[in-house]
């Protein structure tokens, strides 16, 4: 990836320098102090959501539910309300499957209801595939119909093929089926029907369907991380990138971002 | 083959029974230990696989089953459900290597066979205990053979595979405490695959043997540790014990502190404090469990590859596809089609099928690559013999054991015209212009293949041979029946015509003994040769009689390496397809996760087979 030109101001890039001066992962202050940072949430709130990936098991350990909850709806930054939504995810473990449905088509804040559908795939996935076909289409929030969509595509997946999903990416009977067709052909694309890095980025940024975009971007993510990108890199990128105008490009940045953080 | 790795968790506190009794461990590596040295040639990982190195201990790893065990007792175990568990618990004289599959010593040190191979000697490893501190001795391996599998009041499947072809079984005997005898009445040395089986403490289980203990009523072990036993009653050699069990939730087994294998850098295996094995309703669960990291091995299948392989980078894990899978898959000619019919038509067909320019037309005919690419999405390679690649004794290893060259392989080229010109070189072309070949006597060759309906992959190599065979002018008619039904016309002698199926393998050729001998009860191709042999199925009877009786595998990889060109060129009894690649996936936090093959786990279980993993 060609270096991109910075186009924040120098206090924000002198920031980031010194953050990056760290090179491959940060340690767990750094990483609190980009994911609580007012001012990298404000300018770059990518890059405050992937530190905020990397501090979930942390919060997971430390916080309770009831914290956690309030963090995700009111945290100061997108960092803190990312690592409380995955923290509650892994604190929301334990509760049953009604407990779960309730949370995940629940009339509550969208992070909330995200937070326990992570869990609630584990009892999802044993249902038959055609009911989750039909959670897909037709489950009453958002949340719950993506995490039907994706144990739908997991039982399904001995028929997959990237022809198959091709299609299902654009033309689908659900957004969320589309989106997830769009992420499991992003699998094939580094498998079974391998295409470059170059080809997955083009289409993350230009696919002729959002499910193809995601597509893209589910690949461009393991290729921005095998190929040895620094975290100044993708931090540099994430703040390049129009979020109205490649919203799966970016996404792909900022969980490479993340993961670089991490490691 | 008997590894499978099991996880301790924390959770064994909240465990149904109390930990196992386990003794201190040894005080220093005893002299008979044995050594993993993964510099050596032996340890040398095949596919391009990075290399095994010595780890660091403690931890816990975690894997999945989808069904409880039903007993810990081994030696009466039916079920892989057990023996998945048990494998873990104990050890035997002798085991598969991990990398190679070839026999290697185990309990034993060592072995001579007498001049007349009717006398093999083992010499056990000295100064080993087993998980409770009790010595391990020559008591132990006599009264496992003596009392327990050749016991006609235990209910053992291990039995069967003791006897020899004279229809005796062999006697075990103590010479001192480190040294026990093993006379045979005939050589046979798949004999030494018996000598895998775990070895069982006498001191713990002779009190249940009717014959030791007339106090108990005949056939009481085979009630021997069920599921209700006191885990602290448990004891074995193998790298784990059992420490609690939570029926539809988990077992937890602890590290054996008498293990008797080591690194070279004395560090004592296993490099894990503990196994869990995490009872799951199904696959998909077991997957979905081990995509969130609560599993750190797992075996998949290639549908699962895609999944996984966008989720390796950023989720840190490894998704490996390896070499074969044991068992073969093969489309078969029935050359007794209608023998003792009298049938003009069937007796064309029979001839044909008979004549081996038909079958090599056939082989030119298979497109292997259309297979792999289409039917397995690369994940397969060509397969050429009835001989399992993992097999030590697979004609693709240049000497036994040896890494997989294919430098032996018998390859018919996927090349239509040249399978057009045996077919026209038997006689039989289109003389009417319809596109199908007719017999001398004008009627159409016309086929009936068939194969099990719902398997996809068979059904699907079906398709895409009958689109190949036809375009060489033979008339296939593709039908796909119910399993039983196909089978019962297999086995019926006369019944079938065209068959595509598939046969489980094995490490030892001598199992495929009921296939390939002219006499076999699988020898479905040709049943007619129990009495009436061709010359190449003399020559094949022979090859697997001199490979059964020589205990020299190098001189028995030689004779099979034999058998398996010479079907490959000249009896084609089966023509083989492809090979479906071995995959994986392990959490990158595992050291020497690329360990995991058929060879470690032939049951696909957990993926991970062997006791030298750890966590990083």
């Amino acid at each position: 990836m060609k270096r991109a030109t910075l186009q924040i101001g120098l206090f924000t890039l002198v920031i980031i320098a010194g953050l990056a001066f760290a090179g491959f992962g940060l340690d767990r202050n750094e990483l609190v102090a980009i994911a609580e940072s007012g001012t990298i949430n404000r300018i770059a709130p990518s890059i405050s959501m992937a530190a905020g990936t990397e501090l979930a098991k942390e919060y997971a350990e430390t916080k309770t539910q009831a914290e956690l909850e309030n963090l995700v709806m009111n945290g100061a930054t997108a960092g803190i309300r990312t690592a409380a939504r995955l923290a509650l995810s892994i604190v929301y473990s334990s509760k049953t499957v009604v407990e779960l449905t309730a949370l995940a088509t629940g009339d509550i804040d969208p992070a909330i209801r995200k937070a326990a559908t992570a869990p609630l795939q584990l009892f999802l996935v044993e249902m038959a595939a055609d009911d989750l076909y039909q959670m897909a289409i037709s489950g009453a929030t958002k949340e719950i119909r993506l995490a039907a969509a994706d144990m739908y595509y997991l039982k399904t997946r001995d028929n997959l093929t990237a022809a198959s999903l091709e299609v299902a990416a654009c033309s689908s009977d659900s957004e969320e089926l589309e989106y997830m067709a769009g992420v499991y052909l992003g699998g094939f694309y580094l498998s079974f029907n391998k295409k470059t890095m170059e080809q997955v980025e083009a289409l993350a940024k230009s696919g002729a369907c959002a499910g193809l975009k995601v597509a893209g971007a589910t690949a461009l993510t393991s290729y921005l991380i095998t190929t040895g990108l620094t975290v100044e890199d993708l931090e540099v990128a994430v703040t390049e990138i129009d979020p109205a105008k490649y919203p799966e490009l970016l996404t792909a940045y900022e969980d490479a971002l993340a993961h670089a953080y991490g490691s | 083959m008997k590894r499978a790795i099991a996880l301790l968790s924390i959770l064994a506190m909240a465990g149904l029974f109390g930990i196992a009794a386990v003794g201190a461990g040894y005080e220093t590596q005893p002299a008979d230990a044995r050594i993993y040295d993964y510099s050596t040639p032996e340890w040398e990982m095949p596919d391009g696989s990075p290399a095994l190195e010595n780890g660091t201990r403690g931890g816990t790893v975690y894997v999945s089953a989808i069904s409880n065990p039903r007993k810990w007792n081994d030696v009466t175990a039916h079920e892989t459900s057990t023996t998945q568990y048990t494998n873990l618990m104990f050890d035997g004289l002798v085991d598969l290597h991990p990398v190679t599959g070839a026999l290697v010593p185990t309990l034993a040190k060592s072995w001579e066979i007498s001049e007349d191979g009717g006398t093999v000697t083992f010499h056990l490893r000295q100064g080993l205990k087993w998980s409770d501190g009790v010595d391990f001795t020559a008591d132990d391996v006599v009264f496992t053979f003596n009392d327990l599998i050749m016991n006609p009041d235990v209910e053992t499947d291990s039995r069967d595979g003791m006897e020899l072809p004279d229809g005796n079984y062999p006697v075990v005997t103590k010479i001192d405490d480190y040294t026990v005898e093993v006379k045979l009445s005939t050589i046979f040395r798949p004999i030494f695959n018996q000598f895998t089986f775990n070895i069982m403490p006498k001191h713990k289980l002779a009190q249940y043997v009717h014959k030791l203990n007339p106090d108990v009523p005949a056939g009481t072990f085979n009630e021997a540790w069920g599921l209700d036993t006191d885990p602290a009653e448990l004891c074995g050699m193998g790298p784990f014990i059992v420490a609690s069990y939570q029926p539809d939730q988990q077992v937890v087994m602890t590290r054996n502190p008498y293990y008797y294998v080591y690194d070279t850098n004395r560090t004592q295996l296993p490099y894990v404090d503990k196994y869990v094995i995490l009872t799951v309703a199904s696959q998909d669960v077991s997957l979905l469990k081990f995509r969130n990291g609560e599993l750190d091995g797992l075996g998949i299948r290639p549908s699962d590859v895609p999944l996984l392989k966008r989720e390796e980078a950023v989720k840190d894990l490894t998704v490996k596809v390896g070499g074969g899978v044991y068992g073969t898959l093969w489309v078969s000619f029935n050359e007794d089609y209608g023998l003792t019919e009298g049938d003009p038509y069937k007796d064309n067909l029979r001839n044909l099928f008979r004549d081996l320019r038909f079958r090599k037309a056939v082989s030119h005919a298979v497109d292997k690559q259309s297979i792999i690419d289409n039917l397995y999405n690369g994940l397969a390679t060509p397969q050429w013999s009835f001989v399992s690649t993992p097999s030590p004794f697979y004609a693709g290893r240049d000497y036994y054991g040896g890494p997989v060259t294919e430098s032996n392989a018998v390859t018919y080229e996927y090349d239509l015209a040249a399978a057009a010109a045996y077919l026209d070189d038997i006689g039989i072309v289109d003389t009417n212009g319809d596109g199908y070949r007719e017999f001398a006597d004008g009627s159409t060759v016309e086929i009936l293949l068939e194969t099990n309906a719902g398997n996809t992959l068979r059904e699907g190599f079906c398709l895409i041979l009958q689109e190949d065979l036809e375009a060489i002018g033979l008339k296939i008619n593709f039908q796909p029946v119910d399993f039983n039904t196909l089978v019962t016309r297999l086995l019926g002698g006369e019944l079938y015509q065209a068959a595509v199926l598939g046969l489980t393998g094995g490490d030892d050729p001598h199992g495929g003994s009921n296939v390939q001998l002219s006499t076999g009860g699988l020898h479905f191709w040709h049943y007619s040769g129990a009495e009436e042999p061709y010359d190449i199925e003399v020559r094949m009877n022979e090859l697997f009689a001199l490979g059964a009786g020589t205990f020299d595998n190098d001189e028995a990889f030689e004779y099979y390496k034999e058998a398996q060109i010479l079907f490959a060129e000249q009896m084609l009894g089966m023509v083989f397809s492809v090979n479906q690649a071995s995959t994986y996936s392990f959490q990158n936090r595992l050291g020497n996760g690329y360990i995991a093959s058929p060879i470690c786990s032939p049951s696909g279980n957990n993926g991970l087979g062997y006791d030298l993993v750890y966590l990083k």
